[in-house]
């Protein structure tokens, strides 16, 4: 999993690594928030020489994967997440190819057609300019566009009943839709 | 309608809630440059030159020079986050910063000058006499039920469903979630915007729209900057 060995001793060796991270930052009620996510992935060192992510990136990540509305993620899901972002992580290496840390525009349409998302020019540019600062895009934010990305993409894709890519939004479904990313 | 709507254009409306308490927008008479007084005891230097720039309000233009930490003129979301905070003092969180400035920044540069941020001081003191009279019980933030009861004054019809959503998304985690001013006003923001981009699309005015994936995906792309 990367980083330094973690979390303090846990009894049962052979337990889940990935749950000595998640109850060393308070999983005791089995369930972490945006605060403790960030703890924890920072301990894990899942960002590698990158940034730690910050408050808001956890709290999106979170709400990508929180399905009782509950603001937090319970053990499994957390390990849900954990696999997604090594995913990522891994795509945003290969297009790193400065180890800069960051990633522009190009690299980051690249990143999204690699990930077989199929989105126009300006769609890009929107998202690109979202995100980047002074042009550039570092690996927190990179997450969080993506992360936005994939929720938004959930909610059209579960209502898109007849798979044709068109969706008729109700104002409140809309609105929930938008708003709950 | 189906959206409720709410009168708010480009923000709430100035209604009978008066003007700005004196000693600037903490409300108590707090003296510019946050809570704790100016740190530099006065007005500094700065592109103005010390003059007051015409149709600014000049409490408006000190506390502009004091955000401004680098003189630059501008006001960065840091500089903006560093001079806003909630009841509980914490600092306004980014993103309701980010879409602040992306609100008033006419030279799409990422920041905003004397200009806009007077113009968003303005706009958030609205933001706060509001907030302050849907905290009914007077808490310093917002809860469940007077989250939803703002929403149906605002003209909003939304469901329980819906409010339950942003409170799990929004709020501070406790025995008592709540809602900070922050928040309040990034809710408040996002639910103008993107009612608007679903009327825009809307042009019969049924209530509901059919959209591409793209289209979707764009049209909320582009409202959250």
């Amino acid at each position: 999993y990367g980083g330094a060995p973690g979390g303090p001793a846990f009894p049962g060796q052979a337990q889940d690594p990935l749950y000595g991270y998640f109850a060393a930052v308070g999983g005791q009620d089995g369930h972490i928030d945006a605060d403790e996510l960030q703890r924890c992935l920072t301990q894990s060192g899942i960002a590698g020489a990158y940034k730690p992510f910050n408050l808001e990136t956890c709290r999106l990540m979170i709400s990508m994967l929180d399905r009782d509305m509950s603001g937090t993620l319970g053990f499994n899901e957390f390990k849900e997440l954990w696999a997604v972002i090594n995913g990522w992580k891994q795509h945003f290496i290969s297009f790193d190819t400065d180890g800069s840390g960051t990633v522009d525009r190009q690299e980051l349409e690249k990143a999204l057609i690699n990930m077989g998302f199929r989105l126009s020019p300006q769609t890009v540019t929107a998202m690109a300019k979202r995100y980047s600062t002074q042009g550039k895009i570092a690996f927190d934010d990179y997450i969080a566009c993506l992360v936005k990305l994939r929720a938004l993409t959930e909610c059209f894709r579960t209502r898109d009943t007849s798979q044709q890519g068109f969706v008729n939004f109700q104002y409140d479904d809309f609105i929930q839709c938008v708003m709950s990313v | 309608g189906p959206y409720g709507g709410g009168p708010y254009g480009g923000g709430p409306p100035p209604g009978p809630y008066g003007q700005p308490p004196p000693g600037g927008p903490y409300g108590g008479g707090s003296a510019p440059g946050g809570p704790y007084g100016s740190p530099y005891g006065g007005p500094q230097p700065g592109p103005y030159g010390g003059n007051v720039p015409p149709g600014v309000d000049p409490e408006a233009f000190s506390w502009f020079q004091t955000v401004d930490v680098d003189h630059s003129g501008y006001i960065s979301v840091k500089e903006l986050k560093q001079a806003l905070v909630n009841n509980n003092w914490s600092s306004f969180n980014d993103e309701t910063c980010l879409l602040m400035i992306n609100m008033f920044d006419k030279t799409r540069s990422g920041r905003i000058d004397v200009y806009g941020f007077s113009e968003l001081l303005r706009f958030i003191q609205q933001w706060k006499n509001l907030f302050q009279q849907y905290d009914r019980d007077q808490s310093g933030s917002i809860s469940f039920n007077e989250l939803q009861q703002a929403f149906s004054q605002m003209g909003y019809s939304l469901s329980p469903q819906f409010s339950q959503l942003l409170m799990a998304r929004y709020a501070q985690r406790s025995s008592n979630p709540s809602i900070q001013l922050d928040r309040f006003i990034h809710i408040c923001m996002q639910l103008q915007s993107t009612t608007d981009a679903f009327r825009e699309k809307d042009t019969a005015l049924v209530g509901n729209v059919r959209l591409s994936y793209e289209d979707f995906l764009t049209m909320v792309v582009t409202r959250m900057l």
